[in-house]
């Protein structure tokens, strides 16, 4: 009978010591995510517009109007232009429509650190959510061609429209501007730039590694 | 502005024989408008909402001038929509309020940000127009849009 209550005695005391590296392991991932530095993102830096020339505030239609020399400067974006009109969103909500006018420059890094440069007449930003989905996009346009360039080349097009919401963008009858890549780098040449006209429509899949295809979405 | 339209109509009030909703060291003056001191002046909807409040436009110190002008320094006003919540609020050192044409103006600095304060505009000289709300900076207009209000940032 002690050797039979020993026995049930170990086995409980096996079981419990169990039961507690059970817990003790199901409640690691538990705190190591709730520890984790990564858990709560760091807040993002302010988005700053300066204007040297006057500003005008409609409080009650909440619009803002820059004019002068513009500048945008934000954390993955920076901008300039000589007209700038903003919505100014109510309490908590987000801005819906915003338009940049003349001498349009935007210059953004996406996440593989690629600088593109876009330079227009016109810039239209827009947002909305509907159904729960959200567009954004950017459109480019102008008397003259807007014209986006990065290291991989220079593309154009009567219209170019940056769905920021599906990192894609669209280019309304592209020309496009490639530089020859020489031994997997970007050789500069004296040689006139190959001009190609592409159909109409979306040329997304040209170039992966160009700016059609963007894996990051810079803020505006 | 907001505070400078509570300004004309405590003003056009005071002038009317009324004080400000609140005057401690309120003293009369020849032409009917009052210096007042550390005043605040209350605004409120119209009929349809009379229990909520407009405006509240407070200041250190209010001057009356001749032709209809009121120095105001150290203004503060704060605009409210119909369901109660701080909209804007502006901070201007000092200006000068024009009580008959109803413009509110400064060479001088002003601070002007949303209820929430995720979206601030400060500047260098100002013109303020009361009947539309229509506020001109006239430089060095500098905006901070806090937290990617401007532009969402990455899906």
């Amino acid at each position: 009978m002690k050797r039979f209550s020993l026995i049930v005695i170990a086995v409980w005391c096996g079981w419990m010591v169990h039961a507690q590296t059970n817990v003790t392991a199901q409640s690691s991932p538990a705190s190591a995510t709730t520890n984790s530095p990564d858990a709560t993102p760091p807040p993002r830096a302010p988005t700053l517009i300066d204007s040297d020339n006057s500003a005008d505030f409609d409080l009650n239609g909440h619009q803002a109007i820059y004019r002068g020399h513009v500048r945008v400067d934000d954390p993955e974006m920076k901008l300039t232009c000589a007209w700038l009109v903003a919505d100014v969103p109510q309490a908590g909500g987000h801005p819906n429509h915003i338009v940049a006018e003349t001498n349009v420059v935007i210059d953004f890094t996406d996440t593989k650190g690629q600088t593109n440069h876009v330079t227009s007449d016109k810039a239209v930003y827009l947002y909305s959510v509907q159904n729960g989905v959200t567009n954004e996009t950017v459109t480019f346009t102008g008397n003259s061609q807007p014209v986006m360039e990065n290291a991989q080349g220079t593309q154009a097009g009567d219209v170019i429209i940056w769905d920021r919401a599906n990192n894609k963008i669209h280019f309304d009858n592209p020309h496009m501007i490639l530089r020859q890549n020489l031994n997997g780098a970007t050789a500069e040449t004296n040689s006139p730039p190959v001009k190609t006209n592409f159909p109409p429509g979306t040329i997304e899949n040209t170039d992966k590694n160009a700016s059609n295809h963007i894996g990051d979405r810079p803020a505006f | 502005m907001n505070a400078k339209a509570n300004i004309t109509r405590a003003l056009l009030a005071a002038g009317a024989g009324l004080l400000f909703a609140v005057a401690p060291g309120v003293r009369a003056q020849q032409n009917g408008l009052q210096h007042a001191n550390n005043f605040t002046s209350t605004e409120y909807y119209g009929p349809t909402n009379q229990q909520q409040i407009k405006s509240i436009l407070s200041g250190a110190e209010a001057l009356p001038q001749p032709g209809g002008l009121l120095i105001i320094k150290q203004l503060k006003l704060e605009m409210f929509n119909p369901n109660g919540e701080l909209e804007w609020v502006v901070n201007a050192p000092e200006c000068v309020y024009d009580t008959f044409k109803g413009v509110a103006n400064s060479p001088g600095h002003l601070q002007v940000r949303t209820g929430d304060g995720k979206f601030r505009v400060e500047g260098e000289g100002f013109l303020w127009r009361q009947s539309d709300s229509f506020l001109t900076i006239s430089n060095n207009v500098h905006t901070v849009v806090e937290n990617g209000a401007i532009m969402n940032t990455k899906p």
